[in-house]
C-alpha cells in the first residue's frame, strides 16, 4: 500500500521532514551526518571520563600524543569511509601500509635517495593494491570481503619476501621533517597529514560529483545503474583511494621511526573500521560522514590512550575496547 | 456521510465474519481514521476503495494486528475482540496479503507455502514427499497453475504474488485482506487469481479486496465500500452501482467531473490530439535488436508520439526498455537515436543522448530511498549540476524546487527522504529526474502502478506534456484501458519480438485488444 504513512509525506512538521537546502544542506552533513551529535556526546563522555581519573590526560602535550598515535588509523579510515559507503569493505588496509612502506624505504635505497621518489612508490604500491583489490571486486563480481581477505594475506607475504623479513632503514631527512618530525601550521606532521585527508576526504565526499556517485552506489546499486552512474568505476576508485591512504599512512609511520618494517600494524583493519562504523558509517552502505570518522578514530586513539594512562594492563586494553566499540555501535545504529 | 453503510444495500442475513463499527485511531497528532465501519459476510468478496491516505492502509493494518485501534470496536464471529499483535489476528483466522511480498526466495514453492508448518517425522526429519504432496493436492484442487518445485526467486513477480496468495490461503483462513493484489498481473493471470479467489469464497471464506482499479470491483466484488479521509463514504452493492458514482464518491466534491475521464471505459473518452505525432520525424529507431531477451525488435519512435507496447508479463516489454536505456548489451541490430547509432551497455551514453527511464519498480529501481529528493533528482544528469567535478548547491537545489513545483510533488522541501513520500509522489519523483533537460526520448515502465486516481490524472499530464513538447514516448502498461486512453499507436510483444503495430482507430476496446494480445501469443507459440 503507498498510502501508509499520508500525514509524513503532506505535513511540513513530518518527523523527517527537516528542511535544509544546498550549501546548508551539505554543511549539515558534513558536520552531523544522519544521527546527530551521538558522537560528539560520547566523545565529550570519554574526555570527562579520563580527565577526571587522570592527572595527566588534560594536557596539551597528551591530546598532540593521541593525535600523532591515532593518525594512521585516522589518514586510512579517510578511505574507509568511502568504501564502506560504497556497500564494500577492505580487510587489506593493514597489509597495503606494510607492502608501500617498503616499496617506499627500497625505492630510496635503490633508485634514488629522494623524499619524492619514497612517496611516489609508497603511494603509489598502495593505488596499486586498491586498484587490484576494485577491479576483482567489480569486474569479477566477487565479495570485497573475500578479495581483501586474499589481498591481506598476499600483500603481507609479498612485503616479508621483498628483504626476506628484514626491516629496510631510511636515511633521508627531509623524508623524516615532511612525513613524521616537522611541523605544519603549527601541528607535528602526523597531524598535518590527518588534517589535509580529512579536509581532502570531506571535500570530495560532500562537495563533489564522485561523492555524489560514491552515496547513491551504496545507497542502492539498481537506482544508481538506472540513473546512468558507472557504479564499477566509482567503488574501484574507493578502492584506489583507500590504497593510496594506506600508502602515505605508511610513509608517516617510516618517517617516526626511520625505517620500513613488513610485519608493522597487523590487524590496522579492526581499529580502521571500527572507527567508520563508530563515527555513523552504515555497513549497508549510502550513509557515512568524513567528520564522522575522523572523531570515530579519535575516540579510538583517546580510549587507547586513556587506558595506558590509567594503567590498565594491554590484555585487559583489549577487551574493554572490544566490548566498548560494540557496545557504541549497538547504540548509535537504529 | 458516516451512516452505517449496510443499509444501503439488502439486509445481510447470515452473521458476519467481521464487523468493523466506528474504529478510529490517531498517529501523533493526525488523524488516520475517524470512525469507520465495515461488514463482511461469508463468501463475499468486499471491495475497499479510496485514494491513498484515504486509510485503507490503516484499517487493513488494526485488521491485522499491527496497530490497535483507539475507539469503536472489532467483532469477529459476533465476539468482541482487540488484536495487539499480528498473531492474534492470524489465529482469529485474518490473513493478509501485502504488496510488497514476504517470501523466501532461495526455496521452492513448496517448501515457501509450508514454511513453518512442515510435516516432520518423530525425530524431527523433514518428510520432503508428504510436503510436496500436499502442496500439489492443493494447487491442483484450486486450479493454480504454480510449480511447486520452482525456486520462488526465479519466478516472474505474478508467480511470487500467487504464491504469497496461496500461503495465505493454505492455513486456516477465514478473512482473506488482498491489498492490491493485480498492480503487477496481466489479464490472464488477474484471471487466474480471480478464479482463486472465486474458489476461495466458494468454501465461504470473506475478502477484503484493496485496490485503485475500478474495473476490478465490478468483476470481483458483491459489496463496494469507499474510504475517504479517513471516513467511510458509503457501502455499495455492486451490481447496483456505477464505476460514475464510485468515482464521484473515492474523489469527494469538486473533483469528480475531471477525474471520470480517465476512470471510466476508454472507449468514452476523448481521442488524443488528433493525428499528433504521427507525421513526426523519426526519433528512435530499432532494427532487427536481438540479446538474450529479445529476438527480433523493429520499432520506430516519431516525435511527439506516445507509442504503448502491450503484452503479458514476460513477453519482453520491459527489456525492450531496458535495451534501449543500455541496461541489456545488444547482440545484434542496430538502436539510433536522432540518426545517432546508440552504443551497446552503457546508459550513461542513452542520458547522454537524451533517453530517458521510468522503471517499473520505483523503490527498487527509480529511487535511492534513504537519500533526499534533491539527492535522488539530480542523480542522472549530474553533468549539468557540476562545474570541474564539484555539485554546484545553489543550482542543484533550484532545480530539484522548480521540479517538485512543475510535478506538484508533495513534501516539505527537496531536503525531505524519499522514503517518506506516498507511493504517488514518489513516482512523481522519478518522473522528475529527467525534468531538466527535458528528454527526447522517454521510456515508462508501468508508470501508475500503485499510484491513486488524482496522482495517477498529474501523470497521464506529464506523459502528454512530454510528448506535446516534442519527445517520443514509449509506454508499456498491463492496464490497457491506460494505453488505450493515451497511446498513438500500440506495438504487441510476443515472446521478444514485435508482432504487430495497430494504429489508434484500430484499437477498439480493452476486450478487443487483450484478445488480440491472446491470439498473437497463441499463434506465435504454434508457430514455434
Amino acid at each position: 500500500m503507498n498510502d501508509t504513512p499520508p500525514s509524513l509525506a503532506a505535513e511540513p512538521s513530518g518527523a523527517d521532514g527537516r528542511r535544509a537546502d544546498g550549501m546548508r544542506g551539505a554543511i549539515r552533513l558534513l558536520v552531523q551526518g544522519d544521527r546527530p551529535y551521538m558522537l560528539y556526546i560520547a566523545f565529550a563522555i570519554l574526555l570527562v571520563i579520563f580527565s577526571s581519573t587522570s592527572p595527566w590526560f588534560l594536557s596539551i602535550d597528551n591530546f598532540l600524543n593521541i593525535g600523532r598515535q591515532t593518525a594512521l588509523v585516522s589518514i586510512v579510515a579517510m578511505g574507509m569511509t568511502f568504501v564502506i559507503i560504497a556497500r564494500q569493505i577492505d580487510l587489506s588496509v593493514g597489509s597495503t601500509l606494510a607492502l608501500s612502506g617498503m616499496c617506499a624505504a627500497l625505492a630510496m635505497s635503490y633508485i634514488a635517495n629522494v623524499w619524492l621518489v619514497g612517496a611516489a612508490a609508497g603511494i603509489g604500491a598502495g593505488a596499486l593494491i586498491g586498484l587490484v583489490n576494485g577491479l576483482l571486486t567489480t569486474r569479477l563480481a566477487i565479495p570485497s570481503f573475500l578479495v581483501t581477505l586474499g589481498s591481506l594475506s598476499a600483500a603481507r607475504g609479498l612485503a616479508l619476501m621483498l628483504t626476506n623479513t628484514k626491516p629496510v632503514i631510511i636515511t633521508n631527512d627531509t623524508y623524516f621533517t615532511i612525513f613524521g618530525e616537522g611541523y605544519f601550521a603549527g601541528m607535528p606532521a602526523p597531524i598535518a597529514w590527518t588534517a589535509l585527508a580529512a579536509l581532502v576526504g570531506a571535500l570530495l565526499l560532500h562537495f563533489s560529483v564522485y561523492g555524489r556517485q560514491i552515496y547513491a552506489a551504496g545507497g542502492n546499486p539498481t537506482a544508481a545503474l538506472y540513473s546512468g552512474i558507472h557504479i564499477k568505476r566509482v567503488t574501484t576508485l574507493a578502492f584506489v583511494l583507500t590504497g593510496m591512504l594506506a600508502g602515505l599512512a605508511a610513509l608517516v609511520l617510516s618517517a617516526r621511526s626511520h625505517a620500513a618494517r613488513p610485519d608493522v600494524v597487523q590487524g590496522l583493519e579492526l581499529d580502521v573500521i571500527a572507527s567508520v562504523i563508530l563515527g555513523g558509517c552504515s555497513l549497508f552502505g549510502g550513509r557515512g560522514f568524513i567528520l564522522g570518522t575522523l572523531l570515530g578514530s579519535l575516540i579510538i586513539g583517546t580510549l587507547n590512550n586513556g587506558l595506558v594512562l590509567l594503567g590498565v594492563s594491554s590484555s585487559l586494553q583489549l577487551v574493554i575496547k572490544g566490548a566498548i566499540i560494540v557496545a557504541a555501535v549497538a547504540f548509535t545504529r537504529r | 456521510m458516516n451512516e452505517p453503510p449496510a443499509a444501503v444495500t439488502s439486509p445481510p442475513s447470515p452473521q458476519p465474519l467481521v464487523r468493523v463499527t466506528g474504529v478510529a485511531k490517531s498517529f501523533g497528532g493526525v488523524r488516520a481514521l475517524r470512525g469507520v465501519s465495515l461488514e463482511v459476510l461469508p463468501g463475499e468478496v468486499h471491495a475497499l476503495l479510496g485514494e491513498n491516505g484515504a486509510g485503507k492502509s490503516t484499517l487493513i493494518k488494526i485488521l491485522s494486528g499491527v496497530h490497535a485501534h483507539d475507539e469503536g470496536s472489532i467483532e469477529i464471529a459476533g465476539k468482541k475482540v482487540v488484536f495487539n499483535s499480528p498473531s492474534k489476528a492470524r489465529d482469529a483466522g485474518i490473513a493478509v496479503v501485502y504488496q510488497d511480498l514476504s517470501l523466501v526466495e532461495s526455496l521452492s514453492v513448496g517448501a515457501n507455502l509450508m514454511l513453518g508448518r512442515e510435516p516432520r517425522t518423530r525425530l524431527g526429519f523433514l518428510k520432503k514427499r508428504q510436503l510436496m504432496s500436499e502442496v500439489d493436492d492443493f494447487l491442483k484442487q484450486h486450479g493454480i497453475p504454480l510449480d511447486s518445485r520452482a525456486l520462488v526467486g526465479s519466478l516472474p513477480f505474478a508467480y511470487r504474488q500467487m504464491t504469497e496468495i496461496c500461503k495465505a490461503l493454505m492455513g486456516d483462513v477465514r478473512i482473506l485482506i488482498l491489498d492490491e493484489p493485480t498492480s503487477a498481473l496481466t489479464g490472464d493471470e488477474e484471471q487466474i487469481l480471480f478464479d482463486a479467489i472465486r474458489a476461495v469464497t466458494a468454501r465461504g471464506v470473506g475478502v477484503i479486496y484493496v485496490t485503485h482499479r475500478l474495473n476490478e470491483v465490478f468483476r470481483i466484488s458483491q459489496r463496494v465500500t469507499v474510504f475517504r479521509d479517513g471516513l467511510n463514504i458509503g457501502t455499495f452493492a455492486t451490481a447496483q452501482t456505477n464505476m460514475k458514482n464510485l468515482v464521484a464518491a473515492i474523489v469527494g466534491p469538486g473533483h469528480a467531473s475531471q477525474q471520470e475521464e480517465s476512470a471510466a471505459a476508454p472507449a468514452d473518452a476523448p481521442a488524443p490530439i488528433a493525428a499528433r505525432g504521427r507525421d513526426g520525424e523519426p526519433i528512435l529507431v530499432l532494427s532487427k535488436v536481438a540479446n538474450d531477451r529479445l529476438r527480433h525488435v523493429d520499432l520506430t519512435l516519431r516525435k511527439g508520439e506516445i507509442h504503448g507496447l502491450a503484452g503479458l508479463i514476460g513477453s519482453g516489454r520491459t527489456e525492450v526498455l531496458q535495451t534501449i536505456f543500455g541496461l541489456r548489451p545488444i547482440e545484434s541490430g542496430e538502436i539510433s537515436i536522432g540518426g545517432l547509432s546508440l552504443g551497446s551497455g552503457d546508459p550513461a551514453q542513452a542520458i547522454e543522448l537524451g533517453v530517458a527511464l521510468v522503471p517499473e519498480d520505483r523503490q527498487l529501481q527509480g529511487l535511492i530511498l534513504e537519500h533526499s529528493i534533491e539527492r535522488n533528482l539530480t542523480l542522472p544528469r549530474l553533468r549539468y549540476f557540476s562545474r570541474w567535478g564539484w555539485i554546484q548547491q545553489r543550482a542543484s537545489v533550484q532545480q530539484a524546487q522548480a521540479a517538485m513545483r512543475k510535478l506538484a510533488v508533495k513534501a516539505p522541501g527537496p531536503s525531505t527522504y524519499a522514503k517518506n513520500l506516498s507511493g504517488g509522489n514518489q513516482q512523481k519523483v522519478v518522473f522528475a529526474k529527467w525534468n531538466h533537460p527535458q528528454p527526447r526520448v522517454f521510456l515508462l515502465d508501468e508508470p501508475t502502478v500503485g499510484v491513486d486516481v488524482g496522482a495517477r490524472e498529474e501523470i497521464y499530464g506529464l506523459i502528454r506534456g512530454a510528448a506535446k513538447g516534442g519527445a517520443g514516448v514509449l509506454l508499456v502498461s498491463s492496464d490497457l484501458a491506460e494505453l488505450l486512453l493515451l497511446c498513438d499507436r500500440i506495438s504487441i510483444v510476443v515472446d521478444g519480438a514485435i508482432v504487430k503495430t495497430l494504429e489508434r482507430g484500430a484499437f477498439g476496446g480493452a476486450e478487443e485488444l487483450h484478445h488480440m494480445i491472446q491470439t498473437s501469443q497463441s499463434f506465435e507459440e504454434r508457430a514455434a
